[in-house]
C-alpha cells in the first residue's frame, strides 16, 4: 500500500463517529439506514463520514434496489493494523530482551563484587 | 500480543499523550544503573536489541554516546538486515536519555525519543517517549491509539482480513 493511502486510512480512523461506524460494520453488512440510526445525525451527516471512510478504502458501498448497503474492506484495516502491531510487537519485544538480559547483568555484577570494588 | 516468559511484562503499556508523541512505559527488574547501562552500551545492546533468536543477531552496533554523537544499530534477520540510526541529544546517566531514532528505510521520518528512568523500590520505570516529525506520521500515531481506545480489536482485523480475503 503506498504510504499517502496508509497515511489516509489513519487520518479517517482519526474521529470517533467513524470508528464506531466502522466497529459496526466489522460484525456484518448492513443499510446506510441502520448504520445513520444509533449516532443521532441526519443522513447528510452519515453520508459525509462514509464518504471519508470509503475514499480511504476502509469501506465498499453498493445500492441494491433503493437500499444502499456498507461493508468494512479488510486491506486498509488490515494495514494499519499490521503497522501499529508491529510497531507495539517490536517494543514489547525490545523491552522483555531488555528485562532478561538486565538478569544477566545483575548476576554478574553480584559475581564481580566479590572480586573488585564496585565501579563508579 | 507477545507470548513471553519474561517477567514485569504485564507492566508493559502503550499511550499516546499528544497528538504527535507515543509513550511506552515498562518496570524493570534492575536500578537504574544498569538499565541506563544497557541501553548505551555495544556489548549490552548486542545481547537484547532488536529481534534476536535463530538467523537474527545485530551485527552493527555503533554507540558514540556524547552529545551530537551518533549511533546505528543493524538488526540481521533470514531475509536480510533492518538499520536504525540517530543523534545522541541529552545524556544524564541513570535518569535520562534523549536521542533521535531513524528508521534506515525512512529517512526522512526522524522521531526523537525521550527515556526517563525512574527509580521504585530498587527496580525502574523506563518511560520512553517517542515525538514524531510529521502530520503524516501524527495521523497514524494518534489513530493506532485511538483505534485501540475504540475497542477494535486487531485479533478480530486479523481474522475479518482473512475471512474476507479468502472470499
Amino acid at each position: 500500500m503506498p504510504v499517502d493511502q496508509l497515511s489516509a486510512t489513519f487520518a479517517a480512523l482519526a474521529d470517533p463517529t467513524r470508528r464506531a461506524i466502522l466497529s459496526r460494520l466489522l460484525s456484518g453488512e448492513c443499510s446506510v439506514t441502520d448504520l445513520a440510526e444509533p449516532f443521532e445525525m441526519s443522513m447528510p451527516a452519515v453520508s459525509k463520514h462514509l464518504r471519508v471512510l470509503e475514499r480511504a478504502g476502509l469501506i465498499a458501498r453498493r445500492r441494491e434496489a433503493q437500499w444502499r448497503h456498507c461493508r468494512v474492506e479488510a486491506g486498509p484495516l488490515k494495514e494499519v493494523a499490521d503497522w501499529t502491531e508491529r510497531y507495539r510487537h517490536i517494543w514489547e519485544q525490545r523491552f522483555d530482551q531488555l528485562d532478561q538480559y538486565l538478569q544477566q547483568m545483575k548476576t554478574k555484577e553480584t559475581k564481580r563484587h566479590g572480586r573488585n570494588k564496585r565501579k563508579k | 500480543m507477545v507470548v513471553t516468559n519474561a517477567r514485569n511484562s504485564d507492566s508493559f503499556k502503550v499511550t499516546t499523550p499528544s497528538e504527535q508523541e507515543i509513550r511506552l512505559t515498562r518496570l524493570f527488574d534492575a536500578p537504574r544503573r544498569l538499565v541506563f547501562e544497557a541501553m548505551t552500551k555495544c556489548e549490552h545492546v548486542k545481547q537484547w536489541w532488536g529481534c534476536l533468536g535463530e538467523g537474527y543477531s545485530v551485527p552493527v552496533c555503533e554507540i558514540d554516546l556524547r552529545v551530537g554523537g551518533r549511533w546505528r544499530f543493524v538488526n540481521r534477520h533470514p531475509k536480510g538486515e533492518v538499520a536504525f540510526y540517530g543523534e545522541y541529544r541529552e545524556i544524564t546517566p541513570p535518569s535520562r536519555l534523549v536521542f533521535t531514532e531513524i528508521f534506515e528505510q525512512f529517512p526522512d521520518s526522524v522521531s526523537v525519543v525521550t527515556a526517563v528512568y525512574s527509580d521504585e523500590n530498587g527496580k525502574t520505570r523506563l518511560t520512553a517517549t517517542v515525538r514524531y516529525p510529521s502530520l503524516q506520521v501524527r495521523d497514524m500515531v494518534l489513530a493506532s491509539g485511538m483505534a485501540r481506545g475504540a475497542g477494535i480489536s486487531y485479533d478480530r482485523l486479523e481474522e475479518l482480513a482473512d475471512g474476507l480475503q479468502r472470499s
